[in-house]
């Protein structure tokens, strides 16, 4: 079960989303999931962002 | 000789000339007939025994998923019993560890297989010419009586569902079970997930409730499973699995025996699990600053999509990974490692919050005793 999903951002050579997100799930697993829609756990998070889920977005100062 | 094996029969009845009611041109593929990668549970990258399953997932023999819905708790295995003098090496087992004897209304037990439709365009689903499929299979098992195979055509929700008998428990037995071609419902030419085989194994009666759908039509789910016993209702049974054969037209040919290299080659398309061992190098990175490194990691064979990457820890100690400083020690405080930019082909480490780093300098990233990179782009 997801737990909490964040974009991941390139500090390098400029800031910018890395069309990638960091997803932990409740048994403590950490798992990196691009954003593709063709990617089953992609799809998953859309569904859990759909049941109210929310994406941590926090862009590098 | 082994060519006797090759599908004679289907490929005579499939080239004969338009005078005698052929195409004058093979329709199926002799080779690669099998829809079903790994029918033979040959590959098991995951690891070979997982205990304690009571959720949905990929556990041991490639391709192959157990959904679950709440009913009991299980060991998955691959297993070395097997159909005497087939030529099988290993099968899918699972064994009940917690039984749950009444499952809820909603409950669900099922071995399933995912077929992209790209790969299922000769079976011309949806047209006037959509042709039989015939699945082919070695089951054993400890519960005796009426099981549940079903077709589920994801792209269009539509399903076939069919009925076996497992007569004698615990004894190898081979199934052999023809759907009719589906004239309804074109499949997707991509890679995408279009239509699946679902093995149940248990169900609660909002899957058994209706009549079983044994023709193709829109799924129905309370006909999906109708008659399907309950494998969950005793900690004594087992479940075996092999031999799994789907192919186009009306017979079953021989369980078409792929080299190892070839199958596993297949399996990788859909997971990969790259193992390293200390002393040996995981990528050659770059460190930016005394804070920050880099490092590319290439598959060694495309993945269907863009996988889910799931990296060892960052840190010191075994199984962990880490970059190094341009002597190969390590820096004087650890960061995190994390995956970026991933594609089906390739995905960027990067490493942040270090301390004491050689800054502009290569950097080893380093795999502290044995660890694993696992890429899972499953349906």
């Amino acid at each position: 079960m997801i737990i909490s999903v964040e974009k991941i951002y390139d500090t390098l050579p400029i800031v910018r989303f890395t069309n990638t997100y960091k997803v932990t799930y409740s048994d403590s697993t950490v798992k990196f999931v691009p954003l593709d829609e063709a990617n089953t756990d992609y799809q998953a998070i859309q569904e859990w962002i759909a049941d109210g889920g929310t994406v941590i977005d926090n862009p590098p100062e | 000789m082994a060519l006797s094996k090759v599908d004679l029969e289907n490929q005579v009845e499939n080239i004969l000339p338009e005078t005698l009611g052929g195409t004058g041109a093979s329709q199926f593929p002799a080779q690669f007939r099998n829809i079903i990668i790994n029918g033979d549970m040959s590959i098991a990258q995951r690891g070979t025994s997982t205990a304690s399953i009571t959720t949905t997932g990929y556990y041991t023999c490639d391709r192959w998923q157990f959904q679950m819905g709440t009913m009991g708790t299980w060991t998955q295995s691959q297993s070395t019993d097997v159909p005497s003098g087939q030529g099988f090496a290993t099968s899918l087992k699972i064994d009940c560890t917690t039984a749950d004897a009444s499952p809820a209304v909603g409950d669900y037990l099922i071995i399933t297989s995912r077929f992209e439709g790209q790969n299922l365009q000769y079976i011309k689903k949806g047209t006037a010419s959509a042709t039989s499929l015939t699945l082919s299979f070695w089951v054993k098992s400890t519960k005796t009586g009426t099981f549940v195979v079903q077709l589920y055509d994801s792209d269009n929700t539509r399903s076939i569902s069919k009925s076996y008998t497992v007569n004698v428990s615990n004894t190898w037995e081979k199934k052999t079970i023809t759907f009719a071609g589906d004239t309804t419902g074109t499949l997707d030419n991509d890679n995408a997930g279009s239509m699946q085989i679902n093995f149940w194994l248990g169900a609660g009666t909002d899957y058994t409730s209706g009549t079983l759908q044994t023709t193709w039509g829109s799924s129905v789910t309370t006909d999906s499973a109708v008659g399907q016993v309950n494998v969950a209702d005793s900690t004594s049974n087992d479940f075996y699995l092999t031999g799994v054969q789907l192919e186009a037209g009306t017979t079953a040919s021989d369980f078409e025996f792929l080299p190892y290299d070839v199958n596993l080659q297949r399996c990788r398309r859909y997971y990969q699990n790259y193992e390293y061992t200390g002393g040996t190098v995981v990528s050659m990175g770059n460190s930016i600053s005394s804070t920050q490194a880099v490092a590319g990691f290439d598959f060694n064979l495309p993945m269907r999509s863009a996988p889910t990457v799931t990296l060892p820890a960052t840190g010191r100690s075994s199984g962990n990974i880490n970059f190094l400083t341009s002597a190969s020690g390590y820096a004087s405080t650890d960061g995190t490692i994390i995956a970026q930019y991933i594609n089906k082909d390739c995905f960027r480490f990067q490493g942040t919050g270090y301390t004491g780093l050689t800054g502009e300098s290569v950097s080893w990233l380093y795999p502290v005793a044995t660890t694993n990179i696992l890429l899972d782009a499953e349906l």
